[in-house]
């Protein structure tokens, strides 16, 4: 008979993947249950739980593993760090995984690993801390307030301060708790294959909660699924994955008839995708990206929606591309960023971004601006996105944008519901905060052409 | 060490029934040596004579430190064929059996494959060791899986046969 998989082990493999060695966790993730789809579902949730979860948390768990050990945890075996990881996140947010269970299989695991010499440390810890987790102190809000956020909801301290600066204390506490409640998937629905009717009556009968998301009528918030590969209405291309800000952008973009468009960073296509849809078949979508996999990986996409004013192809932003000068009647610039509104969905993001590491996307962010904005044509326009919060890398940059070239900001409120109208919609622009709004930190700004 | 070629399904050998092993010649115990070096070579947790090609009622069964993880009892303690040394059965015997497991099991006359398959959570079993003595064993959890796996190999018996559902493709995990 053949050795069962230790799923323990798995998610030690995925850890150390994603912290020490820069993997995203969504892709990690996402490849790791592709691998063992065979798994059973209890222990695929398992997987996701304790990987996503010992992200989540990982600043408050350091914490508390610094309350029970002589050596910090920087200083610690990276193996060894991400074991105790995992299982005072075991210790402390699962409560149906017994604590002797988790201390046997930590030691059991630092030995398979080859820490036979550390078996002892890694007992000691995790036995403490089982017994005495709630007599942990944790920073006082009062006396410490930054640091008190830091740890409870594990933000780096940095992003605090900024935060705190840019939106106040209790919006940014706002901020950080939202990126700790699990919420459905939004799905944004291709009426042009099935009825609304159609697809939630699809969704249901697999036993799938549907609601209605407020910001736009074609968007449903889908929950209690497994996989969703598995969902009969996504494999019929009736639905697929989309944040409701991400909808938005082809909204406030609002393409007419004929219109030409270029999406000049536009992996994985969903906006592309979706201009083309608004465009009924006429004009044409140019879906750029820098990378040749993810320029095939939308083709393929393209492929399968049976879209035929919509293309896929490799370039790069900060590239100058003379013959589309002056051409495009709209431009989509969903530039890389931070990604700082997207952290409920990608742990990892707020400990591998750092303050160094923003400026340098700014630079990015300028120099694909300064490219790309040559070719709107005269009266034509430009959409800035991202899917971060904070000024730096959107109304900064805005700012700058204005400064150096012939645009002015154009109101979004005619492409918005009502719900989200406000004086800067207004002006031009709108910063969605996770928590706030009911959708990811985001940012549009419409941008118009002298 | 000597490795043995692992038989794969398909092969007649698998399909027949063995038979009692009368007494451990030299050549028995060489076997079971093989047996056990071409387990742990294959990264396996359990090989049957019939798998090296040998229609003789021999099993060795080493689940080693993964023994404890379907239990999650904390006072379970490894004993042979849990990380203590492999359980070598000679004409094994199940006397008694009871609950239900329901799992993934693969083999390695079926390699890169696995199945969900239900076995009992507890067996008694009876066998001889290598001088012929008789002894009696009880497994829990996966110990119970892998002697009632390797002891079905004894009678022809697949796990294919039983699996509940498709196989499934399974990669390999490399071990350091």
């Amino acid at each position: 008979m053949t050795k069962p998989v230790n799923i323990r082990e798995i998610c030690l493999g995925m850890l150390m993947e994603i912290t020490e060695e820069e993997a995203y966790s969504h892709v990690v993730l996402r490849e790791t249950l592709e691998k063992y789809q065979y798994l059973e579902k209890r222990d695929r949730a398992f997987i996701t739980r304790v990987v996503e979860g010992t992200l989540e948390h990982m600043i408050q768990i350091d914490y508390i593993i610094e309350q029970f050990s002589n050596v910090p945890v920087y200083n610690m075996k990276p193996l060894i760090r991400n074991l105790l990881r995992m299982s005072v996140y075991q210790l402390k947010y699962m409560d149906s995984v017994p604590d002797s269970a988790v201390c046997n299989e930590a030691v059991r695991l630092a030995q398979k690993k080859g820490f036979y010499n550390l078996k002892g440390f890694v007992n000691g810890v995790l036995r403490n801390t089982a017994r005495r987790l709630s007599q942990v102190r944790y920073p006082d809000p009062q006396r410490e307030p930054m640091r008190y956020l830091s740890v409870k909801y594990s933000f780096p301290i940095w992003m605090i301060n900024k935060w705190v600066t840019q939106f106040g204390y209790e919006t940014t506490e706002i901020m950080c708790r939202d990126s700790h409640i699990s919420k459905g998937t939004v799905v944004h629905c291709n009426l042009a294959k099935a009825s609304k009717e159609e697809i939630v009556q699809e969704l249901t009968a697999q036993n799938i909660t549907v609601k209605q998301h407020p910001y736009l009528d074609y968007a449903l918030e889908i929950s209690d699924y497994n996989y969703i590969g598995a969902i009969s209405a996504f494999r019929k291309g009736w639905i697929q994955v989309q944040d409701i800000s991400s909808m938005l952008v082809a909204e406030v973009a609002a393409p007419n008839w004929g219109d030409y468009c270029i999406d000049v960073c536009a992996a994985p296509g969903g906006k592309s995708l979706h201009i083309s849809d608004k465009l009924m078949g006429s004009g044409y979508v140019e879906a750029r990206d820098i990378s040749e996999r993810k320029v095939q990986m939308m083709q393929e996409n393209i492929e399968r929606t049976e879209a035929i004013n919509i293309r896929a192809m490799r370039m790069d932003a900060t590239v100058m591309d003379e013959e589309s000068r002056g051409k495009a009647d709209i431009v989509l610039a969903d530039v890389p960023c931070s990604g700082l509104g997207v952290i409920r969905k990608k742990q990892d993001i707020k400990y591998k971004m750092s303050e160094k590491q923003q400026q340098d996307i700014i630079r990015l962010q300028r120099r694909i601006l300064q490219n790309v904005q040559n070719y709107v044509r005269p009266g034509g326009t430009l959409i800035y996105s991202t899917c971060t919060v904070g000024a730096d890398e959107n109304q900064y940059n805005i700012k700058w944008f204005l400064e150096n070239f012939p645009f002015h900001l154009e109101s979004i409120d005619p492409y918005i519901c009502e719900e989200l109208k406000c004086r800067t919609t207004a002006g031009g622009f709108i910063q969605l905060l996770p928590g706030v709004h009911q959708s990811d930190g985001f940012f549009i700004a419409r941008l118009g052409r002298n | 060490m000597a490795l043995r070629q692992i038989r794969i399904y398909g092969d007649e050998k698998l399909a027949k029934a063995c038979r009692p092993v009368q007494y451990v010649s030299p050549r028995t115990k060489l076997l079971i040596r093989d047996m056990l070096d071409t387990m742990y070579e294959a990264n396996g947790v359990g090989l049957a004579a019939p798998q090296v090609g040998i229609l003789k009622q021999i099993v060795v069964i080493d689940i080693g430190d993964a023994g404890e993880e379907n239990t999650e009892d904390a006072n379970t303690k490894p004993g042979i064929g849990c990380g203590d040394g492999p359980l070598v059965m000679i004409n094994p015997e199940i006397l008694e059996t009871s609950g239900e497991q329901t799992g993934q099991e693969g083999c390695l006359s079926l390699p890169g494959q696995a199945g969900m398959v239900t076995r009992p959570e507890y067996v008694k079993v009876k066998a001889f060791d290598e001088n012929m003595k008789e002894f009696v064993v009880e497994g829990r959890g996966l110990l119970a899986r892998a002697i009632c796996h390797e002891c079905d190999h004894l009678q022809g018996i697949m796990y294919v046969e039983k699996v509940e559902g498709d196989l499934f493709e399974v990669t390999d995990e490399e071990e350091e």
